[in-house]
């Protein structure tokens, strides 16, 4: 792994940038993580629509046909436009899931009335966009399709995290240097566009 | 599929075996059959384990054909957990065979008086009983390896190990897969005790010199055949997250729903779920040399299961599905998917339900017998089962016979069967189907069928809560029907999604009994099925008051929706109002 000097992302004070390139074959050594969730730079008060499409530079098409089950704080998501993240939000992502309750978490689905009242109601309008943090999961399909996406716009990763990392990787020291409780961390796959 | 084979297990010296023609259940397989043989012939206050009682075993109505995903076999009988109707359905390689062997049932009917323990041959030449005693008391893997011994390899095994010999109320019916491995069960209220209480240990199914069924129309088969695989592996759930990662997929989702019942239902999450994740799971099978990828019987071209090999590499189990993994893994508080297989291997092994089983050990963690987490408590709990002591009795005789005994008060049972993995408190609708099925808590009883194509009682409005009134009838209604085709029902995302694969669906069913086939005949066909399931039920006593949920889901609000079951009684009671 080599320290770069990276842009500083928005609205993270004063974290170490890391940034390295891996081979493809590790990409999986980061599925455990994006399971639990990854804490990445957002600007929050927007629409998810906003945070997928624009800041996390998804493919409308791919927002709309691929990610069809979405939850912000546990709760199914159906419209997009009409759901605004905040500070500390949890947004999780996966693709279409089998068996009744996977179609009834589906965004818009026909089943949709199976989950009433843990669904997330619609909020009213965007604020002005502010620098914060975002709780990101990725589910199955997506783990491989979007994670190399997700590891070059950067993580924050707290020292446990970044050590069960160090582990799992190969060719890289096993913990985080002395001294570093919090890192940003940008990851490159050779051979992988994103 | 013109004739049916009944089997008296108890006729004046011995076995009788009648065959006949199909009469009043000509163009019926899988459900439909199971349940109109049932609730015609069976007295619905007979004891489940007793002569009066029959098990029914059928192949779907497209089984045995080169149409895919075609190899469901229904096994139907009273069921001795639930008291209701059962019909309890399988992958495997048996409905294939015995479809071809030109049965729509076999019928196993009264109960021998002596110790004897039989053998069934079924095959070209005919059906052969065959007393066995070396057989007593051997379990599922073992036995199939004797029988190989005896019959080879290219036959397909029913079997039940010792939990169905001592008549335990989770014993299951194995049916073995391509590779011959007893890991297909009808698995749910008890079937495999009704064939121990039959005195059958194995039925062997031998399609030697037996042709593929033909279709009446050969070349429209062929193509409806063609556009429905087309579309399975088209859509993403049936061509890419199914294979890649099988039904535990939904691990992450349900954890993340809150819907993910956790140290038997006190919270809707569970710590350790992405340890035991169906991504966690493909990609451990994928690096000991097992395969995430595997179907369950020839002709399966979603292949939704897989192989599981131990540390050493060696095999262990089938991919345990993701109710199997729920019941075992995050109801009991266990992350652990080494463990979760074992159980899974013991439970295919003594032949019982894994549902049944997962939530029993929960319910002894409650009950303070071993603690949540205790992942060597839970596999000595189950090899008291196996050794049948008086506590493995008890356990197998499943959730609720095992709350009564240790006083659990939170037992998730409906009509006495264990709910599955799904919590009807942050998933309102689904606790709809769970009460009111006319099976015991079953998440099959209503899959996500193409009910919005059949339009079953016209369109649902989303926001009102008539709506997943509505959605459970539809539901139910839709799979009564797959079920009796033989399909398996993971097909049903694809039929929901893509017009065109159900309607190929549809073709597949006409083409081949040269009928034309329309969604209102699948509609009559499955409210044909309820109704005499619900009817049976009627009989035997059960009232609107055995259609409800138990009381904690309406008094114990879960985390992290902090919500209760809140569907009114009288909703319920509106679901068989068509
Ligand atoms: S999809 Fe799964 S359960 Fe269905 S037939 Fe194939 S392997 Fe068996």
């Amino acid at each position: 792994m080599s320290q770069t000097i990276a842009a500083q992302p928005p609205g993270i004070p004063d974290l170490k940038n890391f940034t390295a390139q891996l081979d493809v074959g590790q990409l999986s050594s980061f599925f455990p993580i994006f399971q639990k969730g990854v804490t990445v730079p957002a600007i929050v008060g927007c629409t998810l629509k906003s945070f997928l499409c624009e800041q996390m530079a998804i493919p409308t098409d791919y927002v709309t046909e691929r990610i069809t089950t979405i939850f912000l704080d546990n709760r199914p998501v159906d419209d997009l436009d009409r759901t605004i993240i905040q500070e500390g939000s949890r947004v999780t992502l996966s693709a279409a899931m089998p068996g009744l309750v996977g179609a009834t978490m589906r965004r818009g689905g026909f089943y949709a009335a199976l989950r009433q009242g843990i669904s997330h109601a619609s909020d009213s309008g965007a604020t002005e966009g502010t620098s914060g943090t975002v709780r990101l999961k990725l589910f199955n399909l997506l783990l491989a399709e979007l994670g190399p996406l997700v590891l070059l716009r950067g993580l924050i990763l707290e020292r446990n995290e970044l050590d069960e990392l160090l582990h799992i990787l190969s060719k890289l020291p096993d913990n985080a240097p002395d001294g570093v409780e919090k890192i940003f961390l940008s990851v490159s796959f050779s051979g992988v566009t994103t | 599929m013109d004739k049916i084979a009944r089997i008296d297990m108890g006729a004046a010296g011995g076995p009788k075996v009648t065959v006949g023609d199909l009469g009043e259940y000509a163009g019926l397989g899988g459900r439909a059959m199971t349940s109109l043989v049932v609730a015609a012939e069976v007295h619905p206050l007979a004891h489940a384990l007793g002569a009066e009682n029959k098990l029914v075993i059928s192949p779907g109505m497209l089984s045995g054909t080169t149409g895919s995903m075609t190899g469901r076999l229904s096994v139907g009988c009273k069921s001795p957990l639930t008291g209701t109707i059962k019909e309890s359905n399988a992958g495997g390689q048996a409905a294939q065979v015995l479809a071809r062997l030109g049965y729509a049932a076999v019928i196993l009917e009264g109960k021998p008086v002596g110790d004897d323990l039989y053998k069934i041959v079924i095959n070209k030449d005919g059906i052969k009983v065959i007393v066995d005693n070396s057989l007593k008391m051997m379990d599922n893997y073992l036995l199939v390896a004797k029988l190989r011994q005896e019959f080879g390899d290219k036959v397909a095994y029913m079997t039940i190990g010792s939990a169905g010999e001592r008549k335990l109320l989770a014993a299951s019916i194995a049916c073995t897969d391509p590779e011959l491995r007893p890991t297909r069960h009808c698995g749910r209220g008890g079937v495999g005790a009704v064939m121990g209480a039959k005195r059958v240990k194995a039925i062997i199914l031998d399609d030697a010199g037996m042709k593929m069924r033909p279709a009446k129309d050969l070349d429209k088969f062929r193509d409806a055949n063609r556009l429905f695989v087309e579309g399975l592996r088209k859509h993403p759930v049936t061509g890419e997250g199914l294979p890649a990662y099988g039904t535990n997929v939904l691990t992450n989702v349900l954890n993340e729903a809150g819907g993910y019942p956790t140290n038997n239902f006190k919270s809707g999450q569970f710590a350790g779920s992405s340890k035991i994740s169906g991504e966690a799971q493909a990609e451990l099978e994928i690096k000991r040399g097992g395969s995430a990828t595997h179907g369950c019987h020839r002709g399966c071209v979603i292949q939704c299961s897989g192989i599981y090999n131990d540390k050493d590499g060696k095999y262990l189990t089938k991919q345990p599905e993701y109710e199997t993994v729920w019941s075992h893994g995050g109801h009991c508080g266990i992350d652990d998917l080494d463990t979760i297989a074992q159980l899974d291997r013991i439970d295919d092994n003594i032949g019982v339900d894994t549902i049944e089983m997962g939530v029993t050990i929960g319910i002894a963690m409650d009950a303070g017998l071993i603690e949540f987490g205790d992942k060597a408590g839970a596999i000595r709990l189950m090899e008291e089962v196996q050794k049948g002591t008086p506590l493995g009795r008890v356990l197998g005789s499943g959730a609720g016979i095992t709350g009564k005994v240790f006083g659990v008060e939170r037992v998730p049972v409906v009509k006495n069967q264990a709910l599955p993995a799904y919590d009807p408190r942050a998933v309102q609708g689904i606790g709809v189907t769970y009460a009111t099925t006319t099976q015991g808590a079953d998440h099959t009883a209503g899959y996500a069928i193409a009910t919005n194509i059949l339009k079953v009682g016209g369109d649902v409005d989303p926001l009102k809560t008539e709506g997943q009134i509505e959605l459970s009838r539809n539901l139910q209604i839709a799979t009564a029907a797959i079920d009796s085709t033989g399909m398996c029902l993971f097909i049903a995302f694809a039929i929901l999604d893509q017009p065109e694969t159900f309607q190929a669906l549809l073709d597949m069913l006409g083409s081949f009994y040269g009928i034309t086939m329309t969604g209102d005949d699948v509609v009559a066909l499955g409210k044909k099925v309820l109704s005499a399931e619900r009817d049976f039920n009627t009989r035997a006593g059960f009232t609107k008051h055995d259609d409800r949920l138990p009381r904690f889901f309406y008094n114990e609000p879960i985390a992290p929706h902090n919500q209760t079951f809140l569907m009114k009684d009288e909703e319920l009671d509106e679901v068989f109002n068509w």
